[in-house]
């Protein structure tokens, strides 16, 4: 009878809390935002909230960068947390950074944000917490974002931060394939404020970024990368101009002109630079992660770790292909680097001449602008940078720099030529000596179409390639009129075009549409870089070798392994010895675990600057 | 009574066994199993947190004290006076809020897909196995089918769809709202719960269908079915009163743990990156968001590791103690 | 009976057949595919990607064409271009999907934007597949190429690299769970509520509470970098072998690659998947031991003063094993799609996690191969737990 009552009790408390949380006042619905119906274009039609530049500017006002920074790299020491903070697309010390004076700044301020939001007509209503305009319209705004872990986080503060601001952001985290898929997501412009990161560059580029060309649409194809949607005469002409000269000052006073475009209009909200962060087992020598790096690679023969003869290093993804053609992944290109590295690479944002005599720059000889006359029918590149057949009303840029408008007469253009020749003494892991064949190899498996290369920008504008005989190397020639910001760096890569194949056949003499499926070239490809790839066992480890013909000597450690493991087991598999090294494709940020394991001497870790960028692009036209 | 006791002697209260009603048994029944008695305070316990917690919580769920990381059990906000009973996550978010919250929404996917995916599961078993011929083979090779379908991409498609445009799934405002109110959230968040429910019923009546028809098969031939049979019962009465009843103890069980399956699948989800996504706190999601500290701040997925880990082990106790108690065979 | 397996057969590829259908479809509209995140790659001075590249990529994918000719493509290989009949050409000109849509904004009636496809600049014309690689079908066991995990080469490869780490895996994890479970459920069962029955029952039930994710990080943790740290024997936390030679203390030195070093890694996550497996086949059996338990006949064997060995060996367990037979057979399906979680956190190169990167990095063939696989052991695995009903209950007759 006791346990009856004790089961009705139980019973009626149950029933009670039901009805109980039946007459809770329910959540708040969130209003949809009406978004009136024009007889427009979509695209074309401003966003009702966003296309007001005081809304922009007051979000940027009420985004704390520091506190989304600490967020997400708790353990990063204050300084370097303030250094990564953006306040427009380039960091701080860029050579391109247009300086502080000559950008507006939007420090932490939700008063300043506050006040550009009532101004905007978006005001706070007594005891509301979120602003609405004289229609009775409350300020909801949609934020989508991947469900990566990194950015829940930042974007959880950052949705608080708007709040105070009395901006309602409803965030949507969507999986990446979506976001980022070839007809879904920011492809078509599918958001109203999106959030992604861009992966940093030597150069800072961004024509197609900030062009007004640039803007997706279905008119043009969805090509280019403005999704904002932000087009500003001024702007656009100066990265154009920036990324159509040789001279640097010219370039660094157009992206001047850029930076303040970009800041005072707020199309986007740049917010930090992630860090880059490695750990590696105490003792590992020779492993110095730089900032400003293409890959942390550039000295792999030089690292070594007492008592083994086997440096592991862990890969969350495994390449997918080691043909660079088809396959661009950064795990991929540096899997491939081991054994076919580039002829240069980058520290400290600076370009390092590796495996050639001395980059070919202007000043030095290496490159020169001839002076060629063009005429009608022509293949030139005209101002706007695309290759054209020539013919009158287009507007060229002449030999003398300036942009004028082809009459029909033959006119002088500057053609950019450039010889790139390789140091002495490379070898292919075979022992055949690296010869000019294996550039004109390179050259023409990239310009195939049937290689399944994914651009043929450069084949495009390319007048002709002479492959040199006296030494190794070759001189390109660009078409009249195109001018490359990197024209000193190479252009070609190599292959071995003597190695014998499976089959018997000869690289040279495979057809390109074979090559993306050619074990030789996806799975075993030799080369002539520090190490040879042994064995590649799929989904689990690719086995490397030093190779005895590199040209700087045998690399320290005889052996090396690249073993693909799970995001999830990464931190444990390094405490447990199982791998050496994890870099910063594994490495989200710096850990407690890891930090801690620093602490007790067993790993060290670097935390350096990166230069992928998060920001937040703003739709400035409805979709 | 003593032996020596007469008959005559008794009064006619006495010699009539006290009449049950059959709830009356299954409870006596159900209360001998400690354990699931136990499981069941637990469960009630843990369901009143949830019910009140709007009352209980001191802290909005998306609030976020900045700086106040990691803060340990039973920190006080400075500004205001109120405690982090659990402390807060790494974003400072109070996490015995979210935690309560979070149980809300958790608790209700399960029991309602649970309670979906049993129905469907149980009266498509049953009618297959009883009708057999043509039907069965429609019915289970359907099953077999859905079987076959992979739910992980189906997640993936249907979410993307809804990003795409929202009104392409309709989702009734009825429902959407009644679930909402019951999860305390706004009807948009409530569309991925929903979303969700979908998919975990939509997969998980497969299993209990199969099971039933097998139960059925077996039930079918024994001599009580063709008894009632032969006494002119429909066959609506013999699946209701007969086929169902008899059958239901695996039922249970699978109930049982599918209720326990519900909670852990919903974090499995989350940490697959399925599941329901962040705004929205539910257990699996703030497991999933806070392993990466299981290293050093092991408090952090313990603290929603814990809850799931309880109902989950609650849920199995209760089916187990119900289907003790539900069997007919039993006596007592 | 054969009547009645020829009729399954028969059912059993319509339904993969439907099944087939019904996936391709569902991935065809799943976001991502080969050219996912190529837009959002920063164009450079030497790196720009057109509408032109676009469109070509795709046609390289197949993606130009209509979904139907995709699947007929995918199935069977055809159409490879047009019929040719005594060298005429037949159906040339049959239009079997677009290279480059055109595509106008519409308003809909709910006020949005919406893009939609209102003509086609360039049509893909049956002929113009001539010569264009294709798969010979997957029913003729070629499974396509692989968009992204091992970009242009074939899915077959990727299927043999994982299968058997996971066969491996897998195939103890149900032995082991099986072994230890079944024998569990029946002596549960008999001794119904003692001390054995709460404290198994129990076990059993926390092994399935334990989120696997969560359960795994913990072993790592106990059973491998706190020992290791602390000087005392560990197990590898994961990989399912080492690369270098390890000592661990008390066994010595293990050669990497060897025996041994592949037992070691086998056993943490073996240990997972049993312990939450168990519960499972506990549970089924001590349930429907229960249940036969109480049947007259078993009373009757009992009341014959029949040994209670042999009442239970002989007249209940084989009752009593019809719903295990039904759970049996569809280990046959996991033992080819692995265990996502599990392998997820050991590293284990399995199936599972090659289904989870198929998805999340959006190789539809691969998830398409997987899916195909799966659905065929599915229904072979229903069709056999049919046919073992009548084995193991002879009063169930197939008709």
């Amino acid at each position: 009878m006791k346990q009856n009552r004790f089961m009705l009790v139980l019973g009626l408390l149950v029933v009670a809390s039901m009805v109980l949380a039946a007459c809770q006042p329910g959540p708040v619905a969130t209003p949809e935002v009406i978004i009136e119906t024009v007889e427009r274009e979509a695209y074309t039609t401003p966003h009702p909230i966003l296309s007001d530049v005081r809304v922009r500017q007051a979000m940027a006002y009420c985004t704390n960068k520091l506190e989304l920074v600490q967020s997400v790299y708790p353990l990063a020491p204050e300084a370097q947390q303030q250094e990564l903070v953006l306040n427009t697309m380039m960091r701080g010390g860029h050579w391109a950074y247009a300086g502080d004076e000559n950008i507006t700044i939007y420090p932490f301020d939700p008063a300043a944000g506050a006040a550009l939001l009532d101004e905007a007509g978006w005001t706070l209503a007594e005891g509301a917490t979120v602003r609405s305009n004289a229609d009775g319209e409350t300020l909801n705004i949609k934020f989508t974002t991947t469900t990566a872990a990194f950015r829940q986080t930042w974007a959880a503060v950052w949705e608080q931060q708007m709040e105070a601001c009395g901006i309602d952001i409803l965030r949507l985290h969507v999986p990446a394939s979506w976001w980022f898929g070839d007809t879904t997501g920011l492809a078509r412009r599918d958001f109203e404020l999106g959030a992604f990161a861009w992966v940093g560059q030597v150069d800072p580029g961004g024509v197609t970024l900030y062009s007004c060309d640039q803007i997706p649409s279905p008119a043009n194809g969805w090509e280019g990368q403005n999704y904002m949607g932000w087009c500003n005469e001024a702007a656009s002409t100066a990265v154009k101009n920036a990324n159509n000269t040789l001279i640097l000052q010219e370039r660094i006073d157009n992206y001047k002109i850029l930076q303040a475009e970009f800041t005072k209009d707020v199309p986007s909200i740049p917010l930090f630079n992630r860090t880059e962060t490695f750990a590696a087992v105490a003792g590992l020598t020779g492993f110095e992660p730089i900032s400003g790096q293409e890959y942390y690679l550039y000295d792999v023969g030089k690292w070594e770790l007492p008592g083994q003869d086997t440096i592991v290093l862990g890969f969350t993804q495994e390449p997918a292909s080691l043909f660079g053609l088809v396959e661009d992944a950064f795990v991929a290109q540096l899997a491939l680097y081991m054994v076919l590295p580039g002829a240069i690479t980058t520290k400290n944002y600076d370009f390092q001449a590796v495996y050639i005599q001395d980059f070919a720059t202007i000043e030095n000889g290496g490159s020169v602008l001839n002076e060629v006359e063009v005429k009608a029918g022509d293949t030139v590149v005209d101002a706007n940078g695309d290759v054209v057949t020539l013919e009158a009303g287009m507007s060229v840029k002449n030999f003398a720099g300036e942009i004028v408008e082809f009459t029909g007469d033959p006119i002088k253009m500057q053609q950019l030529v450039s010889t790139f020749k390789y140091i002495d003494g490379i070898t292919w892991e075979d022992g055949v000596p690296l010869s000019s064949a294996d550039f004109a190899l390179s050259q023409k498996i990239a310009c195939d179409p049937e290689s399944g290369a994914t651009s043929f920008y450069v084949c495009d504008r390319t007048a002709g390639v002479v492959f040199l005989t006296d030494a190794v190397g070759y001189t390109h020639s660009w078409l009249p009129g195109y001018t490359d910001p990197l024209y000193f760096t190479p252009i070609w890569g190599t292959y071995p075009a003597h190695r014998v194949l499976a089959d018997g056949r000869v690289l040279a003499d495979v057809p390109a549409v074979e090559w993306a499926t050619l074990p030789e070239i996806s799975e075993q490809p030799i080369g002539w870089g520090p190490y040879k790839l042994v064995e590649w066992v799929k989904g689990e480890k690719l086995v490397y070798e030093a190779n005895p013909y590199w040209v700087f000597g045998a690399p320290k450690t005889p052996n090396f392994v690249i073993q693909i493991i799970t995001a999830e087991s990464a931190e444990a598999l390094l405490l447990g010895g199982e791998v050496d090294v994890l870099a910063s494709e594994t490495l989200a940020g710096l850990s407690q675990t890891l930090a801690d394991a620093e602490a007790a001497g067993t790993i060290k870790t670097w935390s350096i600057a990166g230069g992928t960028w998060e920001h937040i692009d703003i739709s400035l036209f409805i979709r | 009574m003593s032996a020596n006791m007469k008959v005559a002697e008794l009064t006619g209260e006495e010699i009539t066994i006290q009449e049950r009603t059959p709830f009356q048994i299954v409870m006596m029944r159900f209360r001998k199993h400690r354990l699931a008695m136990a499981a069941l305070v637990v469960i009630t316990l843990i369901f009143m947190l949830t019910l009140f917690a709007p009352y209980l919580a001191n802290f909005e769920v998306t609030e976020i004290s900045v700086g106040d990381y990691f803060l340990p059990f039973g920190a006080v906000d400075e500004d205001t006076g109120r405690v982090h009973y659990l402390g807060t996550d790494n974003i400072g978010r109070d996490y015995f809020s979210r935690l309560i919250f979070a149980g809300r929404v958790s608790l209700t996917v399960a029991l309602i897909s649970v309670l979906i995916s049993e129905t469907t599961g149980v009266i498509i078993g049953a009618i297959s196995g009883y009708y057999g011929g043509a039907l069965d083979n429609v019915l289970m090779r359907f099953v077999e089918f859905m079987l076959t379908i992979p739910s992980l991409p189906l997640l993936l498609i249907i979410s993307s769809m809804l990003l795409a445009n929202e009104d392409l799934i309709p989702i009734p405002a009825i429902v959407l709202n009644t679930f909402g109110k019951i999860m305390l959230l706004n009807p948009r968040d409530t569309r991925s719960a929903v979303l969700i429910i979908m998919v975990l019923a939509g997969f998980g009546w497969l299993g209990s269908a199969q099971l039933m028809r097998g139960m059925v098969l077996q039930i079918k031939q024994q001599t009580f079915v063709e008894a009632a049979r032969s006494l002119g019962a429909s066959n609506t009465w013999i699946i209701f009163k007969h086929m169902i009843p008899n059958a239901m103890a695996p039922i249970i069980v699978s109930a049982s743990l599918g209720l326990a399956g519900y909670v852990v699948a919903e974090a499995a989800l989350a940490f697959l990156g399925f599941g329901i996504q962040d705004p929205v706190p539910t257990w699996g999601n703030m497991l999933s968001a806070t392993q990466t500290f299981m290293m050093d701040k092991p408090w952090l997925p313990l603290v929603p590791g814990l809850p799931i880990f309880i109902c989950s082990l609650s849920f199995n106790y209760i089916g187990d103690g119900l289907r003790d108690a539900l069997d007919p065979r039993l006596k007592m | 009976m054969v009547a009645y397996l020829v009729r399954r057969v028969l059912q059993m590829i319509l339904v993969v057949f439907i099944s087939a259908i019904a996936s391709f479809a569902l991935l065809s509209l799943a976001p991502g595919g080969p050219l996912a995140g190529l837009r959002q790659t920063p164009a450079t001075s030497r790196f720009y990607i057109s509408a032109e590249d676009i469109a070509r990529i795709r046609t390289k994918y197949d993606l130009d064409l209509t979904i139907p000719v995709r699947f007929t493509r995918w199935l069977i290989g055809v159409p490879r271009g047009p019929l040719v009949i005594n060298g005429k050409e037949y159906f040339g000109d049959l239009v079997v999907g677009c290279r480059q849509p055109i595509e106008e904004e519409f308003l809909n009636d709910r006020g949005k934007y919406e893009t939609r496809v209102t003509g086609c600049s360039e049509i893909v014309y049956l002929r113009d597949l001539t010569g264009r690689s294709a798969s010979r079908g997957i029913l003729l066991g070629d499974f396509g190429v692989s968009w992204r995990l091992l970009r242009d080469r074939p899915v077959s490869d990727l299927i043999v690299s994982r299968l058997p780490k996971t066969l491996q895996l897998i195939g103890l994890e149900t032995l082991f769970s099986i072994l230890i479970g079944v024998p569990l459920g029946i002596y549960s069962a008999v001794k119904q509520y003692s001390k054995f029955d709460y404290f198994f029952t129990s076990l059993a039930f926390m092994g399935s509470a334990m989120p696997t994710f969560f359960f795994g990080i913990l072993m790592i943790l106990a059973f491998s970098i706190l020992p290791r740290n602390a000087g005392l024997p560990y197990l590898p936390p994961g990989l399912s072998e080492s690369v270098r030679d390890y000592t661990i203390p008390l066994l010595g030195t293990i050669t990497a690659g060897s025996a041994s070093d592949r037992v070691l890694h086998l056993i943490l996550p073996v240990s997972v998947l049993t312990l939450v497996n168990v519960a499972f086949w506990s549970r089924y059996i001590r349930s429907s031991m229960l249940e036969v338990l109480r049947q007259d006949y078993v009373r009757t064997a009992r009341a014959k003063g029949l040994r209670e060995n042999v009442v239970i060996m002989k007249h209940a367990l084989r009752n009593g094993l019809i719903p295990f037979v039904t759970i049996v057979v569809f280990t046959l399906p996991g033992l080819f799609s692995g265990a996502i979680i599990t392998e997820s956190i050991f590293s284990w190169p399995g199936m599972g996690r090659l289904y989870l990167l198929a998805l999340g990095d959006s190789d539809y063939p691969v998830a398409m191969a997987v899916f195909f696989i799966i659905a065929v052991l599915t229904v072979i695995a229903t069709l056999l737990r049919d046919i073992l009903y009548t084995v193991v209950d002879p009063r169930i007759r197939l008709k």
